[in-house]
């Protein structure tokens, strides 16, 4: 029936129905958002117990799955893989939607959006959250200008300002100082990002080293995975975009032996480390492990979000099976997404008391509102929204593409093998 | 080409030792700053009596009407707090005004501070409502402004009426002591504690004398003598928040003697 629906109007490819369903979703967003600046946070089901919920969550997975870009960067300009280069780009392109998603969800979450500019001026620096402020936003800057040569690609810019576009691709020269500082920024960042839970005493689940160990293993391993991801995508729904498969199987290769330690960390910490029966602490455990968050922290976290990932990654059958190595990076970003979740509710979820002599814990519940299911999904179709364009417009996933394509920069590239 | 190379490297540790030296010392510096103990010729403190009080929950009323208050948030909660001798016993919940105070060191924009006197006061014209503070109180004490408060204050006049200022939506808000009775009342010369317009709203009320406040820098203020005579406890001790708000433990036999009076 769509066939034949489509067969009578032409012009209505997958393209622009694609286009059409991400501009529903982001209307609804956009409604969605402006009903909560109008009437406040009070419709959402937020409350003083669960100050944190959906967008929180957004907030921190839009991040973590964004740190492909300095992983990447990384290992092209400060380790010298330089081969990676092209995915190092589509992993730029995605950590500069990916920040721009969490700044969006943030600017929903706070309850005086008119005044998110004080978070820049006025400074607490014992606050792991300016920490991450600060780190944020100077990223966001250097993403900005490590997206300048990607954007300078949009044919329009190059015909009508080609020597904006010029500047623009010149960028490109400071690439390895982009690269250093990135690094710098994220790891302080995606890390302090676990920190802001890890530091509060009130809710004993939280209150651990490891929680800035464990955001910045996951923000690797769920950033690399979420490229290759989209570039395989990409590569399947369009002829914009051209990959090097064997670049991408490697890529999903190190995945795989990553999630490894991170599973070995995630179990350390949950289990063991854990296992002390402290209030709070043991409640906050039992909550994952057979309380509300159990389904999703031993099947979407655990099983499906690495174990079974990890699996398919190392071996070398399901690695080489396109289908299957994309499965296993989509579990894997899942599973970080889950993660986050999981973390955020299972302290909000206990409350531990302050009262000698009462019981020591009470446990609440929280679900998102349909304005906050909305306005989350308007962030996430505007992250759809711009990588699609990207990849049709900026030659976002394109494997063939090196840095003798910069006219400013000439440097030898070494040849590649063919997928 | 190596020497590019060489002088990136070269660049890459000067600006990492630079940075990590300048990031030290400031650390250094903030981290004694925060630790030492606050300076201001007046500690205000409050003692809740707990053989005293009998949960009738006037602290709160007139903390609604003094400081305006909306009916779903409540700065000043009485909780029971179990059995003993045959007698209920309650804990009343003001902000702990912490001395060490979890949402003072994680606020962002420093809209959480203390005061000299160890009061812990919000700036409600900075905070941007991120609710870290909130999600960081062990003791509940912070109460989010999720809708505005609109409309006349059910609690007004009859238990008092608005000192200051209503908060915004968007903005959490706590216990303040009822610093602007302090401010007020020193100026005129008066004692917080002893004189009535220069004490907090909660403790003027509490029609069992279960609540005082007083100066710990004064060694014959009540307080002072109180917590010196008396064995006293405060609300999660082990969490080394420093609270300015202390319990005198509920005793059976001076719970009889209140019951019979």
């Amino acid at each position: 029936m769509i066939t034949k629906f489509l067969a009578k109007f032409p012009a209505l490819n997958s393209w622009v129905l694609w286009l059409g369903f991400l501009g529903l979703l982001l209307v609804i967003g956009l409604a969605s958002g402006i009903l909560v600046f109008w009437k406040g946070l009070g419709i959402t089901n937020l409350t003083d117990l669960v100050p944190w919920g959906f967008w929180i969550t957004l907030d921190l997975s839009s991040i973590a799955v964004s740190a492909g870009a300095f992983s990447l960067c990384a290992a092209v300009y400060l380790i010298g893989l330089k081969r990676y280069e092209p995915v190092a780009r589509t992993a730029t392109f995605i950590g500069l939607i990916g920040y721009t998603m969490a700044l969006l969800s943030l600017m929903l979450d706070i309850g005086r959006p008119d005044r998110f500019w004080h978070a820049v001026v006025y400074w607490n620096t014992h606050s792991l959250l300016w920490e991450v402020t600060m780190c944020v936003c100077l990223y966001l800057i250097v993403l900005v200008l490590e997206s300048m040569p990607i954007i300078a690609n949009f044919e329009w810019l190059r015909n009508r300002f080609p020597k904006i576009a010029g500047w623009m691709s010149h960028a490109h020269h400071y690439a390895p100082y982009l690269a250093i500082a990135g690094l710098c920024l994220s790891m302080l960042h995606q890390s302090s990002l676990g920190a802001v839970y890890g530091v509060l005493k009130a809710r004993p689940i939280w209150y651990k080293p490891e929680m800035s160990v464990l955001f910045m293993f996951s923000a690797i391993v769920g950033g690399i995975s979420l490229t290759v991801f989209a570039s395989m995508l990409s590569a399947r729904l369009t002829l914009k975009a051209r990959i090097n498969d064997s670049l991408l199987e490697r890529l999903a290769h190190f995945v795989g032996w990553a999630l490894v330690p991170y599973l070995y960390f995630r179990a350390w910490d949950w289990l063991a480390m854990t296992y002390t029966h402290q209030p709070g602490r043991t409640e906050g455990l039992e909550v994952l492990t057979k309380g509300p968050l159990s389904f999703n922290f031993w099947v979407a976290e655990i099983l499906l979000g690495t174990i079974l990932p990890m699996v398919l990654l190392l071996k070398q059958q399901t690695r080489q099976n396109h289908f299957w190595r994309m499965v296993a990076l989509a579990m894997v970003v899942g599973g970080v997404i889950a993660y986050r979740w999981d973390v955020n509710l299972s302290g909000l979820l206990v409350v531990v008391s302050y009262l000698p002599g009462e019981s020591t814990v009470a446990y609440t519940s929280y679900f998102p509102s349909l304005v906050e299911i909305g306005a989350g999904l308007g962030v996430i179709a505007f992250g759809l929204t711009a990588f699609s364009l990207g990849v049709r417009y900026l030659r976002v996933v394109d494997h063939r593409f090196f840095e003798k394509d910069h006219e400013t920069v000439k440097v030898e590239v070494p040849k590649t093998v063919p997928a | 080409m190596s020497d590019n190379k060489f002088s990136r490297r070269d660049f890459l540790k000067i600006t990492a030792f630079g940075a990590a030296a300048v990031a030290g010392t400031r650390l250094v510096k903030e981290a004694q700053a925060s630790s030492s103990s606050p300076t201001g010729e007046h500690q205000w403190a409050m003692v809740i009596d707990q053989s005293k009080c009998t949960g009738c929950n006037y602290c709160t009323m007139a903390c609604q009407a003094h400081n305006d208050i909306a009916p779903q948030n409540q700065w000043n909660v009485v909780s029971p707090s179990g059995e003993i001798g045959g007698h209920q016993t309650y804990i009343a919940r003001p902000c702990m005004q912490c001395t060490h105070a979890p949402c003072v060191e994680v606020c962002m924009v420093g809209a959480s501070y203390y005061r000299d006197d160890g009061i812990v006061m919000m700036d409600y014209d900075k905070c941007i409502g991120c609710r870290y503070c909130e999600v960081a109180c062990p003791y509940q004490a912070r109460v989010f402004n999720w809708e505005k408060f609109e409309g006349p204050n059910p609690l007004v006049p009859e238990w008092g009426s608005p000192e200051v200022e209503r908060r915004p939506r968007g903005v959490p808000e706590k216990c303040s002591f009822c610093y602007h009775r302090i401010d007020r009342g020193l100026k005129l010369g008066l004692t917080p504690g002893l004189d009535m317009d220069a004490t907090p709203a909660c403790v003027n009320v509490c029609p069992t004398r279960a609540r005082l406040f007083g100066d710990l820098n004064d060694a014959s203020s009540e307080v002072s003598m109180l917590l010196n005579e008396h064995a006293s406890f405060r609300l999660r001790d082990d969490l080394a928040t420093g609270p300015r708000v202390y319990y005198l433990p509920a005793d059976p036999k001076e719970m009889e003697v209140e019951k019979q009076s």
